[in-house]
């Protein structure tokens, strides 16, 4: 599954990074704590949270992340922003809360593979 | 004027309307008549400017009177399109002085429902310097908080400078950065230019990432949990040795600190998403070796190796 697909399967909005949504997603992580961000495995994960600050982008970046989901209609801080944009980072904002998020995902997934 | 509060996550903004003056908001080009102007002139002004409205100034740019788009209408209507407006406009003028905030300026807007505010010297002066309204204020706020991402961004370029030179310095294998305690804006900055200059060296991607979250972890112990200290990160052709150094307060009880969800940081910690009590035990899960000595008396020396390869 591509950045691409999230955008539409979460009805998001694309606030920084249109021209990095064509990466494949290895791995999902959900979480509003960063040190469980930094404790996954596995590189090129796609991260849902409820946290807006700038280190949200940072920890991404360090875990080797390649895109951040915002919950809830929640908007980052500028600096976020700035910082996913010298790193290439697409950040999406989708009204969707982490649970109704991660299901439609879920969902989206199955439905592609039954195909 | 109910923009600046319909969505629910505004915090900045409003801090901003606070800091923001009316002079830096306002545009200073003002069109403005003489009390001797027609209407016709001043309708026909409005038109090619696409304004609502203009004040009416003396020879010295003090402030007579006011007219909009409302008051051209009812000359219109009542057939006094052609006379001077002298004793038609509005009298009683509202100004804000340019050295106000925002929000005082928006409190004005929302009480007297103008569409714009003539801008005075100061709180005695009927001078007018500038006229202000509520799309200023709006394209004000969009390019300050543009500005803040801006200087973010600006930061991470000089950090990718920093660690393109340093993959240009072949002989140079050590890098020393200091930490400053609770200095959380810049957290992270070390883990990104090691991450950075590491790259450029190809190293493999799941050994940087380690090293990566190695640097990252022990800059927030440095900047949550101590007075502040330094990190050195060694490279040699089989290793990286990254040591972390603090000047205390130190660990009381290091097989404590070292289990999973074990944690002394704050409130405020928590709420940007760290102090989950992970920090150690990632930091053991990514090093190949790990060496962890404190004392309370001289604070806390870190030693992780991380092996490139093999």
């Amino acid at each position: 599954m591509k950045i691409q697909d999230i955008v539409a399967i979460l009805d998001a909005e694309v606030l920084t990074g249109e021209g990095y949504l064509n990466q494949e997603i290895e791995e999902f992580a959900a979480s509003d704590m960063l040190s469980d961000v930094l404790a996954l495995t596995k590189d090129n994960f796609l991260l849902l949270t409820g946290l807006t600050s700038q280190q949200v982008v940072r920890t991404a970046e360090i875990a080797g992340g390649i895109g951040v989901v915002f919950v809830r209609g929640k908007t980052p801080e500028p600096e976020a922003i700035g910082l996913a944009r010298s790193h290439h980072i697409p950040l999406l904002m989708t009204s969707f809360l982490t649970f109704e998020a991660s299901r439609a995902i879920v969902e989206a997934i199955n439905k592609k593979e039954t195909k | 004027m109910t923009i600046l509060h319909s969505k629910e996550k505004l915090t900045l903004a409003s801090e901003l309307i606070y800091e923001i003056k009316v002079k830096d908001a306002m545009h200073r080009d003002v069109i403005s008549f003489s009390p001797d102007a027609t209407f016709r002139e001043i309708q026909l002004s409005l038109k090619k400017n696409r304004i609502s409205g203009v004040p009416i100034l003396d020879g010295n740019k003090n402030i007579l009177g006011i007219v909009s788009i409302d008051n051209v209408m009812t000359a219109l209507d009542e057939d006094y399109v052609n006379d001077k407006v002298k004793n038609y406009m509005t009298k009683e003028v509202i100004t804000i002085p340019q050295n106000y905030s925002l929000v005082s300026a928006i409190k004005k807007f929302e009480h007297y429902k103008f569409g714009r505010l003539p801008v005075a010297k100061n709180a005695r002066s009927n001078e007018i310097i500038g006229i202000l309204t509520m799309g200023d204020i709006l394209n004000y706020l969009l390019v300050s908080i543009q500005a803040i991402a801006e200087k973010a961004e600006k930061k991470e370029a000089d950090n990718d400078n920093v660690s393109t030179e340093m993959a240009r310095q072949t002989t140079k294998k050590r890098m020393r950065f200091e930490v400053n305690k609770a200095d959380f804006d810049n957290a992270g900055r070390v883990a990104s230019i090691v991450r950075n200059y590491l790259q450029k060296l190809k190293i493999e991607k799941q050994i940087l990432r380690k090293i990566a979250i190695v640097c990252y972890e022990v800059e927030m112990n440095i900047s949550i949990h101590s007075l502040g200290g330094s990190i050195t990160v060694e490279t040699e052709p089989s290793e990286v040795i990254i040591t972390a150094v603090d000047y205390g307060p130190g660990i009381p009880d290091i097989d404590e600190a070292m289990k999973p969800g074990f944690t002394t940081a704050s409130e405020q910690i928590r709420a940007l998403g760290f102090g989950a009590g992970m920090g150690l035990p990632n930091i053991k899960k990514c090093a190949d070796y790990l060496e962890l000595e404190s004392s309370m008396e001289t604070g806390t020396i870190l030693k992780a190796t991380i092996r490139l390869g093999g």
